[in-house]
């Protein structure tokens, strides 16, 4: 890192790894899998350098529950994957969520489902994402769409995984993924990070689960002296599991509302033309780059059109949302799936916005074209 | 015409294609560096699939003064064509007076069009170098040299710096072969 | 009676603590007892035997991480006063290898059961004990899902009755030890409960071998497949465990993939190779030069 010159040529998914560095992920375990083993390659080469481990596991599921074990004990973790092997690494995720460990999960999306098509770009995950595992559960899902942003956000991941307790997962299509591009890394002392809590005081009494006024418990680290348990059964603020209902109630309650209650924080987004805007593009990942295009392509032939682009997928930038679907007639969803991201703008448009999606799940990107002559035939 | 780049200056869009194993991503990557070096910013893409070898291969470069908006290729100011089967890739896609470059004995049949196609012995060159694998450096001579995007001296210094040292004397000399082939 | 369960009755006598004896109150998490293990069950006896070793070694508990599976076996971990973590079923050892990867200093122990280990963990026990990081693997075997209800596991003897073999088990059992010795485990040992100085001892020397050390205790489940296959009380399931020891350990039966019948006990591999973490760190010191290193 330190010798690192300011401009130079980076692949996304390098780009990754530098972040994942950068931000003081000291441990990475996965598994080979297309199109995200770049990641693995670059931190197997950076992390014994920084007196990290990078450890390849024998599967996915291995590596997913490697990262936990190395955040239980204290260290910055992390791993990352692609379709198949995000769907395996989905109970870990759980477990993470429910035993609120700090952990950072890249997936490269590619075309599904199963094995599907490997080397292609897609944006099928939106709701795996979100919802991959089973149960209530929290969650954070940030999602980049140039290999500038790729290592921001991912050093992003880590300050919200660290700080909130809760597995965070970098989202991000192939396209980004294998994009070499010319960046601008900033100086790494300049970086901010964010390291999670830690216990401290009396052992005798402590409970390894009792939040602080953010809703965040500080988190005991193996030898200091606190000896707690962690399960992925529920449990109470003593670490032990439980079934009583209002016990229940309360602590899966703090877990979702931790998230909840910090939005404003955690939320992120970034508009364009947005100020007059009639008709509103959101887009995420390779699709908000052909929608920037679009947008200022339209606006030279005086369509007032703007771009909003959540950095944050899961939670959605929701109040903002709302915001602009009061303003807007018409709100146009480009993704590369069948249309899942456009089920939560529904969700927050009013009836008399008109919601409406560009769609392909072939393979391809979806082209600045594409979107320019939507964006015209609705502005008709 | 980056020195040249005025307000309009929109970047442009340049494709290397042909065969897995011509090492297209390779000559993609000191392209890039040499334009990258010229203070311009470059976006690489290329073709992943997973016939590595002898499928059909593209290295995409996008090149803008700041980031591009979209960083991938949509239409192409410069082509080039080294295996008449990876022409169909770049249909539709080649613009108006876009400059092609074809190999002429790999692609007996170039794209015809609003476009200047231009036929040269790339790797008839190579092979008179003593390598048919140097076709990939020999063309970005030529590429350079008909579309004026960059000096030979910067690519030159580009190809220094990223090829091991015991490639560079032949990547040298291959460049400059194929930029002797357009330009003397 | 188990001497756990005795021990357990003394629990409730005020006992002075010593500075040498093993106390076993002073291993265990005594707020969450009484235990949710059923009567008879050699888990107990097992448990017992590894916090003996542990006092033997002199092991602090804020340096210890007991890490366990899911399963009668993975619900251990939590009487132990120590760092414990009660992981998802079958991936205990993955938890432990990036617990210990990143917490060398740590002394990592999995508590794994027959089907935890053997069928959904499988994956993870051959590669642990191929990797040889440091990590005691603790695998108690008693024939059965008993957390489930009583099905079959991989190590289920030919012909028993379990609630998913109504007709009887046709499926071999496997050798947990020479699974492990066939993956490279660089130790690897046998003990039936009923021999208790036996296994601690056992215990003790799988803590301290530095690498991958996989430790099968004969466990029994009088409660369900004992009563389902009418083995008889505890005492009769665990003597009958000891009369199915080969007399002497003479290294061939260690060798087959399947239970044959009888069980080699004891120490039953023993070798020296590098340790991962140590071999891993050690060689990328080497190639970098120590200088270039950032911590």
């Amino acid at each position: 890192m330190s010798q690192m010159p300011q401009r130079q040529s980076l692949q996304g998914n390098q780009a990754c790894a530098l972040g994942a560095i950068a931000a003081g992920c000291r441990l990475f375990a996965g598994y080979p899998i297309t199109p995200s083993s770049e990641v693995a390659e670059r931190m197997s080469k950076e992390l014994p350098r920084v007196e990290g481990v990078f450890v390849q596991m024998e599967d996915e599921i291995a590596s997913m529950a490697a990262v936990l074990g190395s955040s239980m004990g204290g260290v910055k973790s992390m791993t990352a994957t692609s379709g198949p092997g995000f769907s395996l690494k989905q109970e870990h995720i759980g477990y993470a969520a429910l035993a609120e460990v700090p952990c950072v999960i890249i997936n490269v999306m590619r075309g599904g489902p199963s094995t599907g098509m490997p080397t292609r770009p897609a944006q099928g995950d939106v709701m795996q994402a979100r919802w991959g595992t089973h149960g209530d559960h929290p969650i954070i899902v940030v999602t980049p769409s140039s290999v500038q942003e790729i290592y921001q956000l991912t050093i992003r991941a880590f300050n919200l995984s660290e700080t909130y307790r809760v597995p965070v997962i970098v989202l991000y299509d192939e396209a980004i993924g294998h994009l070499v591009d010319t960046v601008e890394l900033p100086d790494p002392d300049s970086i901010e990070i964010q390291d999670r809590k830690w216990a401290s005081g009396p052992a005798e009494g402590y409970l390894p689960y009792a939040a602080d006024e953010d809703g965040v418990p500080p988190m005991p680290r193996p030898g200091d002296g606190y000896r707690t348990h962690t399960t992925g059964l529920t449990h109470l603020e003593t670490g032990f599991p439980t079934q009583v209902p209002a016990d229940v109630s309360r602590v899966i309650g703090r877990l979702l509302d931790k998230i909840e209650r910090n939005r404003d924080a955690i939320e992120q987004y970034e508009l364009t033309n947005c100020d007059d805007a009639e008709i509103l593009v959101v887009a995420f990942g390779i699709t908000a780059r052909s929608s920037e295009r679009a947008v200022n392509l339209a606006r030279e032939s005086g369509i007032k059109v703007g771009l909003m682009r959540p950095l944050t997928l899961w939670p959605f930038p929701e109040r903002k949302m709302k915001e602009l679907a009061g303003q807007v007639r018409h709100v146009l969803v480009p993704e590369m799936n069948a249309g899942q991201l456009i089920l939560e703008i529904e969700r927050l448009c009013p009836d008399s916005v008109t919601v409406s999606g560009i769609n392909r799940f072939d393979g391809l990107p979806i082209d600045p074209g594409e979107v320019l002559d939507k964006i015209k035939e609705i502005s008709k | 015409m980056n020195k040249k780049a005025t307000k309009k200056f929109r970047g442009f869009e340049i494709r290397l294609s042909g065969t897995g194993g011509q090492g297209l991503g390779l000559s993609g990557k000191m392209l890039a560096a040499a334009l990258t070096s010229d203070g311009l910013h470059v976006a690489q893409s290329q073709s992943y699939e997973p016939t590595s070898r002898g499928g059909m291969s593209r290295s995409d470069l996008v090149v803008t003064e700041g980031i591009a908006d979209y960083p991938l290729a949509t239409a192409l100011d410069y082509l080039l064509i080294l295996d008449q089967r990876a022409m169909s890739i770049s249909d539709g896609m080649i613009k108006k007076d876009a400059i092609v470059l074809v190999d002429e004995e790999l692609v007996p049949d170039p794209p015809t069009g609003d476009f200047k196609v231009h036929a040269l012995p790339l790797s008839k060159t190579a092979i008179s170098l003593g390598n048919l694998r140097v076709t990939n450096v020999v063309s970005l001579g030529a590429l350079i040299a008909l579309a004026n995007i960059c000096s030979l001296a910067t690519l030159e210094a580009a190809i220094e710096r990223i090829t091991p040292k015991k490639y560079a004397r032949m990547n040298l000399d291959a460049v400059r072969a194929g930029y002797e082939l357009v330009s003397s | 009676m188990s001497k756990l369960a005795l021990n357990l009755k003394s629990l409730q006598k005020a006992g002075e603590k010593s500075d040498h004896k093993f106390e076993i109150r002073d291993y265990l998490r005594l707020d969450l007892f009484p235990h949710f293990l059923c009567p008879g069950c050699g888990h107990g006896i097992a448990l017992r035997a590894l916090l003996w070793a542990i006092h033997d070694l002199d092991i602090e508990l804020d340096q210890l991480a007991v890490v366990s599976g899911i399963g009668c076996s993975g619900r251990l971990s939590a009487y132990i006063d120590a760092n414990t973590f009660h992981t998802t079923h079958g991936r205990p050892i993955a938890f432990a290898t990036g617990l210990k990867l990143a917490r060398p200093d740590l002394h990592v122990v999995v508590i794994t059961g027959d089907g935890d280990c053997l069928a959904i963990g499988g994956n993870h026990l051959i590669h642990a004990a191929r990797r040889n990081l440091d990590i005691t693997c603790i695998m108690l075997n008693n024939e059965v899902y008993g957390m489930t209800g009583g099905q079959v596991s991989p190590t289920t003897s030919l012909d028993r009755y379990t609630t998913t073999t109504p007709l009887g088990n046709q499926e071999p059992g496997f050798d947990a030890c020479a699974l492990a010795k066939g993956a490279g485990a660089t130790f690897v040992g046998r003990e039936v409960t009923l021999q208790t100085t036996a296994l601690k001892n056992l215990m003790q020397e799988g803590l301290s071998h530095d690498g991958f050390s996989f430790i099968e205790v004969i466990s029994d489940c009088t409660e369900i497949y004992g009563r389902k296959n009418e083995l008889g009380s505890s005492p009769e399931m665990v003597l009958s465990q000891k009369r199915s020891i080969l007399p002497k350990f003479d290294g061939t039966a260690v060798d087959k993939p399947f239970r044959a019948g009888n069980w080699d006990t004891g120490v039953l591999v023993r070798e020296d190779r590098p340790e991962y973490y140590k071999a891993y760190r050690k060689h990328c010191h080497k190639v970098l030069g120590t200088a270039a290193v950032k911590k």
